[in-house]
């Protein structure tokens, strides 16, 4: 009447493969950005400009630059759940900035991310 | 695959599930059964629950600064507080506070473990998928699913333990034959929940072949069906046998009842990772 084990851990772990090769891809939460994800700007902005979809408080908002370590992005002046965000970036020349953050939706929600661009 | 925090969450999830399923259920089938020596392992499951309520929620805290600093960080746990994340963590504690109480006054405090088991059962309805949906038809789907499914772990160990000795096994035979009469309301109110919501999540058979989020639930559906089996077994055939005062039935009571143990660990761990790894199908 019952599955013999390997037959059931066949079954479990080919059920457990086709999970993760699906992935999990989550939707962003994010409008926009400026500058854009993958954007090429030829001076480095003084500012990153967050549009979310909804309401969300941002919690951690990092910086890495070529061979620098990751800079803690400046997040005071922002309180409460909001959906656009306006943080200060301190320039380090030409070359590739890849920004993450982390955040919590009003609903509970974990929610993150990253962006990239590039000023030549 | 998740990273380590990720991995931390579904296994708190897990201790979570396993912790306030099995202490709630307990309660209730003391309750209904009348049930003797289930207080300390009520107790144990229910400070399993407790410790891991309070891990999820500070986990959620390391997820906010993506390092361990955030689960201890003030700020943080204070925005999780104010979330319904914060709701779901205060009936958490609310519940099982008021269970383990209840199982610490003694047979008398029966009643408030139950109402207290409930209350952590109904915290779930706070958060998560179907949470998000503000449905109260899901909700009640949700509380009906959870309350048969802890009845239905909280019968097995009180169960097994009375196959272990002859002398009980008269007692063991008519608490398998009336929670067999029970399930026959249970059991489908149970499926019949799952189905509602598996459909309101996820919406069409091409979500459920081709995300992540329905090949789990597939997955999910397939052990439970193993579970019926074994169910259908234990009341078909043993607890007949047994009722019979047949020895051999006790045996294979007790055998099937390890063996649905260990299916609905796996069930449980499916669970948690659909509620904190995968995304519902759009």
């Amino acid at each position: 009447m019952a599955m013999k084990g390997p037959t059931m851990k066949k079954l479990i772990l080919a059920g457990l493969i086709g999970i993760w090769a699906s992935g999990a891809a989550a939707h962003s939460p994010l409008e926009s950005t400026t500058p854009a994800n993958e954007a090429v700007v030829t001076e480095v902005p003084s500012e990153v400009l967050f549009d979310f979809k909804g309401d969300i408080r941002l919690t951690r908002v990092t910086m890495t630059h070529a061979d620098h370590d990751g800079v803690k992005m400046d997040l005071t002046g922002h309180d409460g759940f909001i959906a656009d965000y306006t943080i200060p970036l301190e320039g380090m020349g030409d070359g590739v900035y890849v920004i993450d953050w982390r955040g919590l939706g009003a609903d509970g929600h974990a929610l993150n991310g990253t962006f990239s661009f590039t000023v030549e | 695959m998740p990273d380590v925090w990720g991995v931390a969450a579904i296994a708190a999830k897990f201790a979570l599930y396993l912790g306030v399923l099995t202490a709630a259920g307990t309660v209730i089938a003391a309750l209904m059964f009348r049930l003797k020596d289930y207080r300390g392992f009520a107790l144990s499951f229910g400070m399993l629950g407790l410790f891991a309520a309070i891990i999820v929620f500070s986990l959620r805290g390391a997820n906010l600064t993506g390092d361990a600093s955030g689960m201890t960080d003030p700020e943080m746990l204070g925005l999780l507080w104010s979330t319904p994340v914060g709701t779901a963590l205060m009936y958490r504690l609310v519940g099982l506070g008021l269970l383990i109480f209840g199982l610490l006054v003694g047979h008398r405090g029966l009643c408030l473990a139950v109402v207290g088991g409930v209350i952590a059962i109904w915290s779930f309805d706070h958060i998560g998928h179907v949470a998000g949906r503000d449905t109260k038809l899901l909700d009640v789907a949700l509380t009906v699913h959870l309350i048969a499914v802890a009845l239905w772990i909280g019968v097995l160990t009180p169960l097994k333990r009375l196959t272990s000795s002859q002398q009980t096994w008269p007692e063991a035979a008519d608490i398998g034959h009336r929670f067999g009469l029970l399930a026959a309301i249970t059991v489908p109110l149970l499926i019949a929940a799952g189905a509602y919501m598996s459909y309101r999540l996820v919406g069409s058979f091409t979500a459920l072949i081709n995300t992540g989020y329905g090949r789990a639930l597939i997955l999910k559906v397939a052990l439970v069906a193993g579970l019926l089996a074994l169910a259908a077994a234990n009341k078909l055939r043993f607890i007949p046998r047994l009722r019979a005062n047949d020895h051999t039935a006790a045996v294979h009571l007790a055998k099937s009842i390890s063996l649905e143990w260990l299916v609905i660990l796996g069930v449980l761990g499916i669970t948690a990772v659909l509620t904190s790894n995968l995304t519902l199908p759009t």
